[in-house]
């Protein structure tokens, strides 16, 4: 494991992925305690302040600093939808890479039930599972990872399908090994490229999916400083305030780019055949 | 006479991550119009190198230093790509070892060949055509009109090596390079692809570059032969001699190496019970369905045993039912009739139990796809170990008994070279203690050099364990020279159940015979 952390951060896009993502998390652990002012402060006369000495990142409609919500959002926003995208994904991995595995008929009615699923849009598969389940972040959280499985699901298994007519399947097979062996240490570490690249992409969707959620009622609630409902509150103010919009975009942005780094650092750092 | 092919003082070095690696060392060499050179070395000797050196297509990483290369006299490494783009494909014809990956799957393989006619030798689309169908006919293909039609996964792969030597020779170029356009193929095509080879060159008086390991074939196709060894020509001698009178001790070695089945390796008999058989064992693949064909048998009515330390040699080209007769005995194949383990009768896979497939081990051809690259093989050693019963403390043990040192347990398989990783396949097979050990094509992926000592290793691990052996292979040399009886299959069916012995007597099948025929011997 350390050996992985150490390539890791011999790649250029490892080292940069991770230092963006350690800064998110230190924001994430310490950012409500090192906000200049409190993020829930309304200012009436501060109204839509321009960026400035008193509000780095200007202030809002009800005069709240920018930037101090910025840094108290981080904790709701990151680590749920970091939460949500590994389950969704590890999830459709392991369905996929079972369907492949098992082959024939099994395979054929996993992968219809997911095509099934994938008929109906994310969000509003995202929608049902949160009405059917209730409001909150939890519920929330379990609805993205629902809507994120089936894709995974059929990228995993497209990979598996290759994995699984590999001889060292066959060998396993001829060992007599069982099922579970075979799927989680024979396959899975073979198809893990395209399920880390998929996951660290898939972060940033998360974040947005979250922001509809929050947007349609269903995830965060005002006044909470959720990234994702700051820029769903700014909209209106766009042409009079575009900073309300531009400063938790940019923090969104750059989580994503963070994970997206790494995950292309990681790609690389675990396969054993990258000799750097 | 100015040589077709002039190779001078040519160094060529590959810049990698970790510094330069010479991939070739001031080679030299000539070849003269009509005449064709065996090149000989074994994998990562720079032979391949050397043919896209002339081809002019090398990796973006490579530098050559010195040297020149002329055809004909022009000096190739001066012309631009213009120039170049006449060269390659009119003037320098080339030939691939795998003929499935060398023709385009989405094109026919007509327009593959009009294609080549049409940019080469300036015909019309319609002239292209019926050109390639008359090079098609030169190369004995039958009803190649309709052939044109089809595409490359329509044919076999015999067919396949056919219709790219006929474009190669059709645009009449001076010089053909071959890259083992053998070693893809089975015994039996692979030598009807060398007679055609030997006639086509009659006929034009082409002059050609053979690459190839086999220096038992190579001796048989080229006049002059050269033997490359870590990018350095070490000796370049007449194509008889060189193999007579090897004056290199690397020659030497190799010629050592190639199987000569009047010298045999195993002496004692096989004694003792029957550790397997099989009673009118039948595989079918695909299931029938409701509409569409029958199920394709790969193998039907196999009647054979085997007993304690016992060798079977099984024989037979690509398609015969071989790989498919070691896919039942290990229960990856779905079969009909029955298995026979210890006086039992397993009539399915499933019956397999826990001892069967500890005493019935596999060791596939391919050591890259069957040991798992994600584990290291300390890892993949244990697990044997682990499932059938055995101490983790015997795993140094189980590396020295292959003659690794015990430190590899901790490498990646892809740290290691292909014999090395052939040698954790068996240890894994050997860990089970097992009473039967599958061969399926084990050393054919291996140098002639490394193959030899993966037989030598098998059987001193035979005389200490008394294992038996199903030794697939279509190296008809090798197995005569270690098998006790051999198996001879042909379309799913065992044609021949014979001892080694009785393979010279008259009354083999004629399918054994041709076989024989078919197998490289060397000369002299």
């Amino acid at each position: 494991m350390t050996d992985v952390v150490f390539r890791l951060l011999r790649t250029p896009q490892g080292a940069m992925g991770l230092v963006i993502l350690v800064l998110i998390a230190a924001i994430c652990a310490i950012g409500p305690d090192i906000a200049p002012v409190d993020p829930e402060k309304i200012d009436f006369l501060g109204r839509f302040r321009v960026p400035g000495a008193a509000h780095p990142f200007g202030a809002d409609q009800l005069g709240r600093d920018v930037l101090s919500r910025l840094l108290a959002g981080a904790r709701t926003t990151v680590p749920m939808a970091v939460a949500a995208t590994l389950l969704g994904t590890l999830s459709g991995a392991v369905i996929g890479t079972v369907s492949a595995y098992l082959g024939g008929r099994w395979d054929e009615a996993i992968m219809r039930t997911i095509d099934a699923v994938m008929a109906i849009p994310g969000l509003l598969m995202a929608l049902l599972v949160v009405n059917t389940l209730g409001k909150g972040s939890l519920n929330a959280t379990l609805a993205i990872a629902v809507a994120f499985a089936p894709g995974m699901a059929r990228v995993t298994r497209s990979v598996s399908l290759a994995a699984r007519r590999q001889d060292y399947v066959s060998a396993a097979i001829a060992r007599g090994e069982g099922g579970a062996w075979i799927v989680f240490r024979e396959m899975l570490p073979n198809v893990v490229a395209p399920v880390v690249i998929e996951t660290t992409i898939r972060v940033a969707f998360a974040v947005a999916l979250f922001a509809t959620l929050s947007f349609l009622g269903l995830g965060a609630q005002p006044p909470a400083s959720d990234w994702g409902l700051m820029v769903a509150e700014a909209r209106p103010f766009l042409h009079q305030a575009p900073w309300m919009l531009v400063a938790p975009g940019a923090a969104i942005a750059l989580t994503a780019i963070g994970f997206n780094l790494l995950g292309d650092g990681l790609r690389d750092a675990l396969n054993p055949r990258d000799e750097r | 006479m100015i040589p077709i092919l002039d190779i001078d003082g040519y160094t060529l070095e590959y810049r990698t991550r970790a510094g330069a690696v010479r991939v070739l060392d001031e080679v030299s060499l000539q070849i003269a119009p009509g005449q064709v050179l065996g090149l000989v070395g074994e994998s990562g000797s720079g032979k391949s190198s050397l043919a896209w050196a002339v081809m002019r297509h090398l990796p973006g990483n490579a530098q050559e230093l010195s040297g020149a290369i002329r055809l004909d006299g022009e000096d190739l490494r001066s012309m631009g790509a213009r120039q170049l783009e006449a060269v390659r494909g009119r003037r320098i014809g080339m030939v691939f070892q795998d003929p499935a990956t060398s023709l385009n799957p989405t094109l026919s393989l007509g327009r593959q060949v009009a294609e080549v006619l049409a940019r080469h030798r300036g015909m019309s689309a319609a002239a292209a055509w019926q050109a390639g169908i008359e090079a098609l006919r030169h190369v004995d293909l039958r009803d190649p009109a309709a052939l044109m039609r089809r595409y490359p996964h329509e044919v076999s792969g015999g067919e396949k090596q056919r219709v790219i030597i006929a474009t190669a020779f059709a645009c009449r170029p001076e010089l053909i390079i071959f890259d083992e356009p053998t070693t893809a193929l089975d015994v039996i095509t692979g030598a009807r692809i060398l007679e055609l080879f030997r006639r086509l060159r009659e006929e034009t008086g082409v002059a050609g570059l053979y690459i190839s390991h086999d220096l038992a074939l190579v001796s048989r196709v080229a006049e002059r032969v050269a033997v490359i060894r870590r990018g350095q020509v070490v000796e370049q001698a007449d194509a008889r001699r060189i193999f007579r009178a090897p004056t290199h001790d690397y020659t030497r070695a190799l010629v050592q190496a190639v199987p000569r089945p009047e010298r045999r390796l195993v002496t004692d008999g096989p004694g003792g019970p029957t550790v397997l058989a099989a009673r009118g064992l039948g595989v079918a693949y695909g299931r029938a369905r409701l509409f569409g064909g029958k199920p394709v048998m790969g193998a039907r009515g196999v009647d054979l045993e085997l007993r304690r330390g016992e060798i079977l040699g099984v024989v037979g080209e690509s398609g015969s039912g071989k790989s498919t007769l070691a896919r039942a005995f290990s229960g990856l194949a779905r079969f009909t009739g029955a298995v026979v383990f210890e006086g039992r009768a397993l009539a399915s896979p499933r019956q397999m139990d826990r001892a069967y497939r500890r005493a019935v081990q596999i060791v596939f051809q391919h050591p890259d796809a069957s040991l798992n690259p994600r584990h290291r093989v300390g890892a993949l050693l244990a697990r044997p170990l682990r499932l059938y019963g055995g101490a983790m403390a015997e795993l140094p043990r189980l590396l020295e008994q292959v003659r690794l040192p015990p430190d590899y347990a901790r490498r990646y398989p892809h740290q290691l070279s292909g014999g090395e990783k052939q040698r954790v396949a068996i240890a894994r097979a050997f860990a089970a203690k097992p009473a039967l050990v599958i061969c399926d094509e084990i050393t054919a992926p291996l140098d002639v050099s490394v193959q030899a000592a993966v037989v030598e290793l098998l059987l001193e691990l035979r005389r200490r364990h008394g294992t038996a052996y199903l030794f697939i292979t279509h190296d008809l040399s090798l197995v005569r020279q270690i098998a006790h009886r051999i198996a001879v299959m042909r379309r799913g069916e065992l044609v021949d159940l014979l001892s080694v012995d009785a393979l010279g007597s008259e009354a083999v099948h004629p399918y054994t015979r041709e076989l024989i025929a078919a197998s490289p011997t060397p000369v002299g």
